[in-house]
């Protein structure tokens, strides 16, 4: 399915409202937003799933701002990222909890965690904004400047945002014995 | 840093997974928020510009003239045109009324 399908179902559920379409277009990105989701959020499955699910509903209700500038991808993940950092925003009050320790106990019960502790773990290292970046960069294979729209910062900052969280997760995969 | 960028995609190639839908997108279906329905701009716009276009063709004389026109075989496809404009015009208000919450990118 290519970015012609999505511009032809942006372009029916914008003009006569086709939920169909919009299933279409849940369809074929669900997996991609709900695995972002799921890495920033320590493998947090139910919490994934609503803010994915909450990013689509965004999407549907905005869907007219669309313009096909970027691919609708980057656009997707621009209202992810978006409610990503409201959830992170909303939770600061609670920052005295202990995060890591919530995270580890999510972990546990769900579905995704067992074999992808490793990534999980990995992130944990990175500052917020390095693991969106790495995260859209080497796992959703995006470019440099479509991370720089989703994130909406400049170039060189995503460039650095990267080059940072890599060095990191390098020294901690090799400290762990990756790759050996 | 060469080896370290082929560390890091062979890692997260093998992390990589599909994620099932599992009832996913039927649970966004039946989530999403009826929308108001506002295409009656449309038939609004569209309605109002005959409107304006009926009075001024009738006290203008331009039917008359346009029928008389007609059989003098001058193209009255110009006015069907000119009736085609209405609901260009009503849709492209219709866009204009819409919120625009997020950046354009």
């Amino acid at each position: 399915m290519s970015n012609t399908d999505d511009i032809r179902w942006v372009t029916q559920v914008a003009l006569l409202g086709d939920k169909k379409a919009f299933d279409k277009l849940t369809c074929k990105y669900q997996s991609p937003i709900r695995r972002f989701f799921l890495n920033l959020t320590a493998g947090d499955g139910p919490l994934s799933d609503d803010l994915a699910q909450e990013t689509f509903i965004k999407a549907y209700l905005n869907i007219t701002a669309f313009k096909g500038i970027s691919g609708f991808s980057t656009w997707l993940y621009r209202i992810a990222y978006n409610v990503y950092y409201d959830s992170v925003r909303a939770q600061k009050k609670y920052a005295d909890i202990n995060e890591w320790e919530i995270d580890s106990q999510h972990q546990t019960q769900n579905e995704f965690s067992a074999e992808k502790m490793d990534i999980y773990k990995a992130i944990q290292f990175l500052r917020k904004e390095e693991q969106t970046a790495v995260l859209l960069f080497y796992m959703e294979d995006k470019t440099h400047p479509e991370i720089a729209k989703i994130m909406n910062c400049p170039l060189g900052t995503v460039k650095t945002y990267i080059l940072k969280g890599k060095e990191k997760l390098s020294l901690y995969l090799t400290n762990a014995g990756y790759g050996n | 840093m060469e080896t370290n960028d082929k560390l890091l995609k062979q890692f997260f190639s093998e992390q990589k997974q599909e994620i099932a839908d599992n009832g996913f997108s039927n649970r966004v279906m039946r989530n999403l928020p009826e929308t108001t329905d506002r295409s009656w701009i449309v038939w609004v716009f569209a309605a109002f510009g005959m409107a304006i276009f009926t009075y001024f063709g009738l006290t203008s004389g331009l039917f008359e003239h346009s029928i008389s026109l007609l059989f003098k075989s001058v193209p009255y496809y110009y006015l069907l045109a000119g009736i085609a404009c209405f609901p260009l015009l009503g849709t492209a208000g219709y866009y204009l009324a819409q919120n625009k919450n997020y950046q354009v990118i």
